[in-house]
């Protein structure tokens, strides 16, 4: 109904946001290490699926493996960044 | 009673606002469909020829309504949540998914953002 609506994000002429990632290609039988990162912004592309990520969130890292659905978003996207709220009783008093 | 879309309505209903009972069509969707049928903006729903009604009734079951949409709207969220995405921790907890603040009035937010989004709708008379 909206068309234009997927195009308010961001201008097609810059393509995705395309970061350069220290990738290896796994040979078979060799443990890959997971890719440590602080681009949250960096789009997940279709080469990326089956990786492993740490991406940062500002004061971890969190350990997340590439699907397929996620091609299209971003990193951040998938690495919480706020702490839920807990209240902590005081002692004295 | 005339039935359209398998829902019965009272012969003195407005056509417009018949067609606003069912999830997925609102103002706009209704104007256009009752311009391409040349059904007038205060037509009842007793006063449509017998013609009207199966064209309305066609129309009607080839768009995506009703429990189709809904199923649509649900899959969307239930994907974002299984992927662990920003969003669909956001529709789980029933908070403002966009960004908008929490500090206060965050009820609409309460109220629809959830994984069975679009429970309620068209009740069956």
């Amino acid at each position: 109904m909206f068309p234009t609506r997927a195009l308010c994000a961001r201008s097609v002429w810059k393509g995705p946001n395309i970061v350069p990632l220290p990738i290896v290609r796994p040979k078979p039988g060799e443990r890959v290490p997971p890719i440590k990162t602080q681009a949250r912004s960096a789009t997940i592309l279709p080469n990326f699926v089956g990786l492993k990520f740490q991406i940062h969130n500002g004061k971890t890292y969190h350990d997340i493996t590439i699907t397929e659905d996620m091609v299209g978003h971003k990193l951040g996207e998938f690495a919480p960044t706020r702490k839920n709220f807990v209240y902590k009783q005081t002692k004295n008093r | 009673m005339v039935f359209i879309f398998g829902f019965n309505f009272p012969e003195q209903t407005l056509v417009k606002k018949s067609l606003q009972t069912f999830y997925g069509i609102g103002p706009q969707v209704c104007q256009r469909i009752m311009a391409r049928f040349h059904i007038h903006k205060t037509a009842k729903v007793g006063g449509l020829k017998n013609a009207q009604v199966l064209d309305l009734n066609a129309e009607l079951s080839q768009m995506k309504i009703e429990n189709d949409l809904r199923r649509e709207v649900q899959d969307n969220i239930r994907r974002l949540r299984d992927m662990g995405t920003y969003r669909g921790r956001r529709h789980a907890m029933a908070l403002p998914v966009r960004g908008q603040r929490t500090r206060t009035q965050t009820a609409t937010s309460r109220k629809l953002n959830k994984i069975e989004r679009g429970g309620s709708g068209q009740i069956k008379l």
